[in-house]
């Protein structure tokens, strides 16, 4: 009965984090500039990060070793050195954007200026993380990120054509701007496939002590929870489409973005967008912060642990509190939210090959999997996405010069 | 039943934890002593932040090192463990210490003063 209770909350829950800047703002980008053609990039995204997440559930499901501890003990800090510089480099970069996303929601909600509420959002995430266990941060915000089906709502209402959506599933070359179309079904891999994701769902694995026995569960949760969160990024990207695009609206702040609810909820439709945007974000941000703790933690071989009291794991409680601090430090210096998004997905998709080439090597190691090793499809998939994501850093900079803007 | 063991494989960057379960942190280093005329023997590990740093570039260590001093917490790191004070090598490097009364606590229990003081920490 528990691992069932587990399983829907894992699954219902699985928009908290998924849902943020990264997500809102290149479907947003993608529906708006190019109509539905780029769902397949959403699609073919959610099942790369489906692959991830299941496999790093297993990996602390089986070997009770969070990605980030493994990667250290199987492959050493040479190896290591990089990922965890670009994950933490992309970690504190990302939770400026995500506190900005907050603090651009409660602009549209009270016309205040953004950078007023960004020591207010660091301490809330702090707070939260504070006096909470992860049972709170995992589905406590999850559960208020399901505010973001309003998206799936708005893209249901405006009744697109299901023959033009089932077209969009099927990749095909932009007929202008081929470098912008190309730029952005890179970003939407970027944002989707995050690195902290991964992690943090192989530290909320262990936080939460799953049994071997439990793998199907962990398969489960994955899968259709990655998939639940990316019909979400589907509903921004069909609501932009079908609202932004005819009206030649191009998507350069989240302000513009917000308008893309006008025609289904009218005069709620600014304060619903904020809504959506400030608990999405909002969701990351202690996600991000909770995870740049675990990665030090973990790769350092100190004592972790959100349900553990703060006192007595010290130097992963400090760790996220500097890492969190870094993040205010950079925003108050003065940032544009989006660009920092868009900056943010680049660095992604270029330390992609590093999150997922050691993912190659574990899942084969019985010391870390026993007899749960990926089959020939699962290693044929992961091989293939080494190559891609080999590819997609080396062409995502060229990209960001030529279709960034 | 002896057993074989890699140092490589089975003991660097692995995560130690003392004779009561807790973590300590992970072996940064493995000591091996080069005597004239006598094989090479394996002596201990090593555990602190300037000797992993010092592996990735021998720059990046002296400036942990430097960085470890200006905290004052450089007195007694890194820790050296005898290899013969291994208790078990197994998922984790078992090693017959208390983690409180190392040197590799120092900075935990630094931090944990300051942590402690605030409202809701433990």
């Amino acid at each position: 009965m528990s691992a069932i209770v587990d399983l829907v909350l894992g699954v219902v829950t699985s928009i908290g984090g998924f849902v943020e800047v990264g997500s809102i703002s290149t479907s947003a980008q993608a529906g708006s500039e190019f109509g539905f053609q780029l769902l397949w990039a959403v699609a073919a995204a959610t099942i790369m990060l489906a692959m991830l997440v299941e496999m790093s559930g297993r990996l602390a499901a089986v070997g009770k070793q969070s990605v980030a501890g493994a990667v250290r003990e199987r492959f050493g800090i040479h190896f290591q050195a990089v990922p965890l510089v670009a994950e933490l480099v992309i970690d504190v970069l990302l939770l400026t954007a995500e506190i900005g996303g907050v603090a651009i929601a409660l602009k549209l909600l009270t016309g205040i200026a953004f950078q007023w509420w960004l020591i207010p959002i660091g301490l809330v995430v702090w707070l939260v993380l504070w006096f909470s266990g992860f049972a709170i941060v995992e589905y406590g915000i999850g559960m208020l990120g399901l505010v973001t089906l309003a998206f799936v709502v708005a893209a249901w209402k405006l009744g697109p054509d299901t023959s033009d959506l089932a077209k969009g599933l099927v990749p095909t070359m932009a007929d202008h701007d081929i470098t912008r179309y190309a730029f952005l079904a890179v970003s939407i891999m970027g944002a989707t496939v995050s690195p902290y994701l991964v992690n943090f769902y192989s530290s909320g694995t262990i936080e939460e002590k799953m049994k071997e026995q439990e793998l199907w569960v962990n398969r489960t949760t994955a899968y259709l929870g990655t998939a639940f969160g990316s019909i979400v990024a589907m509903g921004v990207l069909v609501t932009s489409a079908m609202v932004l695009e005819p009206r030649n609206i191009l998507v350069d702040s989240y302000e513009q973005a917000a308008l893309m609810f006008v025609p289904t909820f009218g005069r709620w439709a600014i304060g619903l967008f904020a809504l959506c945007l400030g608990i999405g974000c909002l969701g990351a941000a202690l996600e991000i912060t909770l995870n740049a703790g675990y990665v030090l933690a973990q790769v350092f071989g100190w004592e972790w642990g959100a349900n553990k009291p703060r006192r007595d794991a010290a130097r992963f409680t400090t760790a996220f509190t500097f890492i969190l601090l870094m993040a205010l430090a950079i925003g108050l210096i003065g940032f544009d939210p989006l660009k920092l998004t868009m900056i943010c997905v680049a660095l992604t998709v270029v330390a992609m090959p590093f999150i997922v080439l050691p993912f190659l090597v574990l899942m084969n190691d019985k010391r870390y999997v026993k007899e749960h090793t990926s089959g020939p499809i699962g290693n044929g998939f992961l091989a293939a996405l080494t190559i891609f994501a080999g590819f997609l850093a080396l062409i995502v900079v060229p990209l960001e010069i030529i279709g960034g803007s | 039943m002896a057993t074989h063991v890699e140092l490589i494989r089975d003991v660097l960057d692995k995560e130690v934890v003392d004779r009561h379960g807790r973590e300590m942190g992970r072996v940064d280093s493995i000591v091996i002593a080069v005597r004239p005329n006598r094989a090479p023997q394996v002596t201990a590990i090593e555990l602190g932040p300037a000797v992993l740093a010092y592996r990735v570039r021998p720059v990046l260590g002296r400036l942990m090192s430097a960085v470890e001093h200006a905290l004052g917490i450089d007195e007694g790191r890194p820790l050296r463990i005898p290899f013969g004070d291994i208790l078990g090598i197994h998922r984790h490097i078992k090693v017959d210490r208390a983690f409180g009364e190392t040197v590799a606590a120092t900075l935990e229990q630094r931090l944990r003063a300051w942590v402690g003081a605030l409202p809701g920490s433990s």
